[in-house]
């Protein structure tokens, strides 16, 4: 690894460092009701607000409450989004003349479901496909309903933990409008400002036509994009204004804007975590969840970063210098940006990932077989390196809630996390919404390798296939979105399976955590005694990265095997397939 | 008609989660 790596990693987890504090502090502030300086600006509208939508804001819902009203107002999105892409053709805001032909009821389907669930997986060529009224409206709320609906599940989930003797958990419609008003819109605002200041447009002019030197016509698409390009990635929605996402030099011109995406997408995720610690009442709880999910985080950029760096022996069959030098960056910069190298893609590939952003400045498709592992892997264990807004949270927390019992059952007590006893009915809820994430890549997987319409659309065949495959129901179901290319998604088989992995990824994992928020809510706290295993140090920071790699080795291994690992002793061997 | 598939298929899937919702409520009763 160059000295450049180590000093770019460096300078981004100082930089998340110096986040994480006070931007979790205001946000305990905000989802604690609060008064902050925002409230002096955007309190009118927050109340004008509750009174349209028809909401008691001091209503303190159950969690069945709670949940349906996430649902419904999920479904009602949902279709709301479905109704407009279909209906582009008619709508303002259109001037490529995009209308029904280019979005199919089953692309409409994969994409309504895809942004409710900030999964923002996308099948289609944006700037070939969808008018601006469709990126602004039909999909754009998603990008900020969804990152609020994450939030408001993982603050749920917290009170749960932090009230005793409770019946609700908030509100959720609360929630909803609090994140919405004074977390992300201020960012976002600033966010754009810097993305403008980069080269990244916002026009809402058509495309423009130039005559190259050849004298061939050229279209130019672009757009409203700096507004779509903070909340893609502050609410780690991953979406993409053009189909190169962000190795496209209008979303991400140069390094600059490529350093401040990077740290756009872990601000929230990493925040929260103070969030969690300020409202539990022990801050150095947060610090533990942070520091698992740092740990985590730089495992995987250090193999990836290597590994891309390191090159293929392909590369030194046929004489290219592989090592770095101040001239040229070696390694394997198949499928990179030459304007990002590889410390910048691969880091960016890890982060991206790690938060269920899904937003690429590379092809991950032309990784090595270890370097594409790692983001495949950072999926695979559910979201929860930093993770998604408030997804990466919950995630944790129910990693945490499986670690606090297997502790407990090494020493033979009840175990307790956050003075909460962990019984029964919590465990049960853990290991559903575990288990539901492992039998939907699985499940999919499976099929689309074995069924001759899906494995007829892959670009490779043999593992590298097979990877794009389990990529492909990976970035689904953990509601990433982020694709490894190879392969062509946008046929019925691919749009209909997708939806529902997404669909399953989001919701049946949320039902199961907000169960548990309220079984916890109504507990008492336990005293702390000689007996309490300890939950803010960084032994059990220790104990809940093992439980993930564990959970996750067990349950994807053999996957694992089949696509990148065979890969990579096939290249060892400079086997061709 | 396949606009009354899909989206027959959407609300199908969160009936089913609503579903799911009681049926974690009732088996947390039924653990308590």
């Amino acid at each position: 690894m160059t000295f450049s790596a180590i000093l770019l990693l460096l300078c981004y987890f100082a930089a998340l460092l110096l986040i994480t504090k006070p931007l979790g502090a205001y946000m305990a502030r905000v989802f604690a009701g609060e008064r902050t300086p925002l409230q002096r600006v955007l309190g009118g509208l927050e109340r004008t607000t509750y009174r349209v939508l028809g909401v008691d804001p001091n209503e303190d819902m159950k969690w069945t409450t709670y949940c349906v009203a996430l649902l419904l107002f999920s479904l009602a999105s949902l279709v709301f989004s479905y109704g407009a892409l279909r209906l582009q053709g008619v709508l303002p805001l259109n001037p490529q003349h995009f209308g029904a032909t280019q979005m199919p009821a089953h692309l409409a389907f994969n994409t309504a479901v895809s942004f409710t669930t900030n999964t923002n997986w996308q099948s289609y060529s944006p700037e070939l496909t969808i008018s601006y009224f469709s990126n602004m409206v039909a999909l754009a709320i998603h990008n900020w309903a969804s990152a609020a609906v994450g939030m408001a599940i993982a603050i749920a989930l917290i009170r749960g933990f932090a009230r005793k003797n409770a019946e609700g958990i908030g509100n959720f419609w609360v929630d909803v409008v609090r994140c919405t008003l004074y977390v992300l819109l201020p960012l976002c605002l600033i966010g754009a400002l810097v993305f403008m200041a980069s080269g990244v447009p916002q026009s809402f002019a058509p495309y423009t036509t130039f005559t190259t030197l050849e004298g061939a016509q050229q279209t130019i698409a672009f757009g409203p994009v700096a507004s779509q390009e903070i909340i893609k990635q502050l609410g780690t929605n991953g979406g993409g204004f053009f189909n190169a996402n962000s190795a496209h030099p209008f979303e991400n011109p140069n390094w600059l804007s490529n350093l401040f995406t990077l740290i756009v997408i872990w601000s929230i995720p990493a925040s929260i975590t103070h969030t969690f610690g300020k409202m539990v009442g022990n801050a150095k709880q947060g610090w533990a969840v942070f520091g698992a999910m740092a740990a985590l985080a730089l495992a995987g950029m250090l193999i990836c970063i290597s590994a891309e760096q390191a090159g293929t022996p392909h590369l030194d069959a046929a004489h290219i210098q592989t090592a770095a030098t101040a001239l040229q960056p070696g390694g394997n910069m198949e499928g990179k940006e030459v304007r990002f190298g590889i410390v910048s893609s691969a880091l960016f590939a890890d982060v991206t990932t790690g938060a269920s952003c899904g937003a690429v400045n590379s092809m991950h498709d032309s990784y090595t077989p270890l370097g594409g592992l790692v983001p495949l892997f950072n999926m695979l264990t559910g979201e929860v390196i930093f993770g998604g807004v408030g997804a990466g949270l919950y995630g944790m927390l129910m990693f945490a809630v499986l670690a606090v019992f297997i502790a407990g059952l090494m020493v033979g007590r009840t175990p307790e996390y956050i003075g909460k006893k962990i019984e029964r009915f919590e465990v049960q809820m853990a290991m559903l919404a575990t288990l539901v994430l492992a039998a939907s890549v699985l499940f999919f997987t499976a099929l689309s390798s074995t069924y001759g319409a899906a494995t007829g659309n892959l670009n490779n065949a043999g593992p590298h296939g097979f990877s794009e495959i389990f990529y492909a129901f990976a970035s689904g179901t953990n509601n990433n979105g982020s694709a490894f290319a190879g392969i062509t998604a946008n046929t019925p088989w691919y749009n209909v399976t997708l939806g529902l992995a997404m669909l399953i990824g989001r919701f049946l994992v949320i039902v199961p955590l907000l169960a548990m928020a309220g079984a916890l809510a109504k507990k008492n706290a336990v005293a702390v005694s000689s007996g309490t295993f300890p939950t803010d140090t960084p032994t059990f920071a220790g104990l809940l990265v093992a439980v993930v790699l564990i959970v996750g080795a067990l349950s994807y291994f053999p996957g694992l095997s089949l696509g990148p690992i065979v890969e990579h002793y096939q290249m060892l061997a400079l086997a061709t397939h | 008609m396949s606009d009354l598939l899909y989206l027959t298929m959407a609300a199908g899937f969160f009936l089913l989660a609503i579903a799911y919702v009681y049926g974690c409520e009732k088996l947390r009763g039924g653990s308590q």
